[in-house]
């Protein structure tokens, strides 16, 4: 069920008259291309020269409020693209806080770059996902043996020669995980690129299900964009794997952090407040005044409160469903790892690799088919909910079912407790942490969703996330604040959930 | 039994080697040194100490003795707040001088080998030659790789070795920098305990077929005593004795000593008519105490012997069986413990009645206070 709509993108691209191919071969592809290749070079750029700075300064200076900056540098993981996407839209717009700020200094007829161009879709992605890059190498420096930089002084290698041929490339898988995991997140963005109408893979599927219906030409692009995302998906996994030989095992040393002076802890400080600010800060403030504003006006009435409640209703029926199957998929996988059931766990990663527009259309098209009558009802979305959270699920769930050992079920079953206690009384209590931590985070993922709840929807049936993208591509800045403030406020405990978990241990 | 020329062997030894190192040049030398990571404690206080040219000196001491910081110290890693290095006579280190590590022309291999995971096992080797000619890089890489019996490994990755292949790539990535001094930190503590025995032949082998000056820093006294020409043994941060690990095990300067270097008993006495009277029999006096002092008096296992008698106040309390020897433990009548060690077939049954016969050939006496704080 999981990989049906995996499968049914490559059956339907496959399938199209050839005719399809060359047309789009002609129009389209070539642009799209080029545009989404640009957007996620720019944004790898812009995120590891941020991501890795911010890490170096954070592990290896200490300096006043460092504790504060290093959890802060975390925050802008927790607002959507398309939240980011609509404030940029704002700020950078004709007419914006940010054009009369340059035309005081450069005349009135100064010009600021658009938002809604290839600048102002790298500069929304890399503010965004920059905290992939610091994440991953902030761990893998504090994981970082000091012995390697003193066998190298031992050796006679100069301070430059030391960073560049031995601490940079111990770094290298860490920073090329945070990288593809960078640019999955940019190829599959929808948000983002749709409110500032920069022309990628996923917007032309849209615009292609939506303004042309057609599907065809849709599957076409989508199956191009799966193998994109494919590719990354892979290089993430190889470089993961590939750092495990690069930790030190036993006993060792990590290096000292060194102290800065006033001047240094200035200029430090001064890095991170303008990063943090204008990655989320600013945003965050500016939702705060405008959410103000907008319920002085009486914004918040009886139709916000539906929309709450129908995407707290889809995220958690989606949330519950997911953690049910994907229970007995871990389980099975974690004892008795048979080649099928390996198989059924990693089909059920598929999802990854489905962006949102994309799982989107096959469902469409998969029940508009097979299962008429359910074609517009809620039991679509919450489908495709699960095909594209359950990983994510996943990936919680069998660290915390793998921690409880077979010993442990064997010792509650030679003290005379059947399977169905033995789950309940001793499994169970043990995993309940990892599986809650799962559900939360498949919830909050369901939240903030928006393109397959965008194309899947029932009529009239709007979700938070839903609001604020139409609002906001409508320019009604206000109006989209509150449930753009919503869903960052609600983001936050999952995100911080995440992080904590190997936060120190990382 | 422990023939008298056993120790005339040992003296004889000691005044070879004596005379052999008037001719070697120092290649290291501490005075006094004091080194510490916050104000006011000290990681380790007036350390002295020297290292002649070709001879392997250990560091011997418990965990948090400071063993390590003095090996950092050499290395440069480690400011010093007193006294002075010299290496080969040079200043290295003293308040307020710090010759850089990358200046200083040591080798050093890590106690988790440290290897470049990024690297093959021949750049690893040839990390340090960035100097030289890419030819004579390339040689000299093939004679390491020779000569510590990696040939054929040169392609091979750090996590695609053994732990025993890891520790020679270490050795010979600080070996072919032909280093001053070479310093090796605990490098036996990661390897099973049946590779530990023929990695630290091999390792004395290499050292002395390079005439490598080493220092080498252990927790095991068997590893210093199999390894060293001297051993350096730290506690608390101090030097408690430099000498032959001979002199170490024989005569040890202090009750730590003693009981860190193998087992020993303390039996505690007094000082009567120039003798020292204990339970077990009467001993000289070469302490030179005073009339009617308490002293303890050290026995080794192989200094005690038992003979199986009708009638006595001590028995047999355990055997342990260690293939080349017999570990007896002994419980005398006022209820102390001692050892003696026999040979491998003298088998006396447990709860036998036995007489302990004295053998050793030098006294080695301590004040009573001072081991008290050992709990003996």
């Amino acid at each position: 069920m999981i990989c049906a709509p995996l499968m049914y993108i490559v059956y339907l691209a496959l399938s199209a008259d050839s005719s399809v191919w060359s047309r789009l071969w002609n129009t389209r592809i070539p642009e799209l291309l080029f545009n989404t290749v640009s957007l996620a070079v720019s944004v790898s750029a812009g995120t590891f020269v941020l991501g890795v700075s911010l890490a170096w300064l954070v592990v290896r200076y200490n300096f006043l409020g460092r504790q504060v900056w290093e959890w802060a540098l975390v925050l802008p993981l927790a607002m959507p693209t398309y939240v980011l996407a609509y404030v940029y839209t704002y700020l950078l717009g004709a007419g914006g806080p940010v054009e009369q700020a340059w035309q005081i200094w450069a005349g009135p007829e100064g010009r600021v770059f658009s938002p809604h161009s290839y600048a102002g879709a790298t500069l929304v992605m890399t503010l965004d996902t920059f905290p992939f890059v610091y994440l991953l190498t902030r761990a893998a420096l504090l994981n970082f043996n000091l012995s390697y930089e003193e066998v190298a002084r031992v050796c006679g290698a100069s301070r430059l020669r030391r960073m560049l041929t031995v601490t940079l490339p111990l770094l290298r898988p860490a920073i090329v995980a945070g990288l593809s995991l960078v640019i999955l997140y940019v190829v599959s963005d929808f948000g983002a690129v749709s409110l500032l109408r920069f022309q990628t893979f996923t917007y032309a599927v849209y615009q292609q299900i939506t303004g042309r219906y057609d599907q065809t030409a849709a599957g076409v692009l989508s199956l191009l964009l799966v193998l994109f995302a494919l590719i990354f998906l892979v290089i993430e996994r190889w470089f993961r794997e590939r750092s495990r030989f690069y930790q030190t095992t036993g006993r060792y040393r990590v290096p000292a952090r060194k102290p800065c002076g006033p001047l240094g802890t200035g200029l430090i400080t001064l890095y991170m407040v303008v990063v943090f600010g204008i990655a989320f800060g600013l945003p965050a403030l500016l939702l705060i005044h405008w959410s103000v504003s907008a319920v002085a006006e009486g914004a918040v009435d009886v139709r916000f409160l539906g929309f709450m409640r129908n995407s707290v209703f889809l995220s958690g029926l989606a949330a519950t469903c997911a953690l049910l199957i994907g229970t007995p998929l871990a389980y099975l996988a974690s004892r008795w790892p048979s080649r099928l059931n390996v198989l059924c766990l990693q089909a059920a990663y598929a999802g990854y690799v489905l962006p949102g527009p994309v799982g989107a259309l096959a469902l469409l098209v998969l029940f508009s088919h097979l299962a008429p009558f359910w074609y517009g009802t809620a039991v679509v979305l919450i489908v495709a909910y699960i095909v594209h959270f359950l990983p994510a699920g996943l990936q919680t769930m069998e660290p915390a079912l793998q921690q409880v050992t077979p010993n442990l079920e064997e010792a509650a079953r030679s003290l005379g407790l059947g399977p169905v206690r033995t789950f309940r009384e001793t499994t169970l209590p043990l995993v309940q942490g990892g599986f809650v931590a799962a559900w939360v985070l498949m919830f909050l993922q369901c939240m903030k969703e928006l393109p397959a709840t965008l194309l899947l929807r029932p009529v009239g049936f709007d979700t938070l996330a839903v609001r604020v993208w139409l609002e906001a591509s409508e320019e009604y800045y206000k109006l989209a604040a509150p449930s753009a403030l919503l869903i960052v406020i609600m983001t936050l405990p999952a995100l911080l959930l995440l992080v904590s978990k190997d936060w120190r241990a990382a | 039994m422990k023939p008298i020329g056993a120790d005339e062997r040992t003296a004889a030894q000691e005044g070879s080697a004596h005379s052999d190192e008037q001719a070697r040049p120092l290649v290291l030398e501490l005075r006094k040194v004091t080194c510490a990571y916050e104000v006011g404690r000290a990681a380790i206080s007036d350390v002295s100490f020297s290292v002649r040219e070709g001879e392997i000196l250990c560091l011997l001491g418990p965990s948090g003795c400071g063993k390590t910081t003095t090996l950092r110290v050499i290395a440069g890693f480690e400011p010093v707040v007193g006294g002075e290095v010299y290496l080969k006579g040079q200043l290295v280190s003293a308040p307020g001088v710090l010759l850089p590590t990358e200046r200083r022309r040591v080798g050093m291999v890590f106690q988790e080998y440290a290897l470049f995971p990024h690297l093959r096992v021949s750049e690893n080797i040839a990390f340090g030659l960035r100097d030289l000619p890419s030819v004579q890089r390339e040689t000299q890489v093939h004679a390491m790789l020779a000569m510590t019996g990696l040939t054929g490994l040169e392609r091979r990755y750090p996590h695609e070795l053994s732990g025993g292949q890891q520790q020679r790539v270490a050795l010979a990535r600080a070996l072919v920098q032909k280093p001053v001094v070479l310093l090796l930190d605990e490098p036996f503590s990661n390897l099973d305990p049946d590779m530990t025995r023929k990695m630290r032949e091999d390792v004395h082998d290499l050292l002395r077929r390079t005439k490598t000056t080493a220092i080498l820093v252990t927790h095991d006294h068997e590893e210093a005593f199999a390894m060293a020409d001297r051993v350096a043994v730290l506690n608390n941060g101090c030097l408690e004795q430099f000498d032959t690990p001979e002199t170490i095990y024989h005569t040890p300067s202090t009750p730590f000593v003693a009981d860190f270097v193998g087992q020993a008993d303390f039996i505690p006495g007094t000082i009567a008519n120039g003798k020292v009277l204990t339970e077990i029999g009467e001993f000289p006096n070469q302490g030179g105490y005073q009339g009617g002092a308490s002293v303890v008096v050290m026995v080794r296992p192989d200094d005690i012997h038992i003979l199986p008698v009708e009638h006595s106040g001590a028995r047999i309390l355990a055997r342990q069986f260690r293939g080349s020897e017999n570990l007896y433990t002994i419980s005398l009548p006022s209820g102390r413990v001692v050892h003696s060690s026999e040979t491998s077939t003298s088998v006396f049954p447990v709860g036998a009645p036995v007489e302990l016969q004295i053998v050793a050939t030098h006294t080695v006496l301590f004040e009573r206070k001072q081991t008290q704080e050992l709990g003996a």
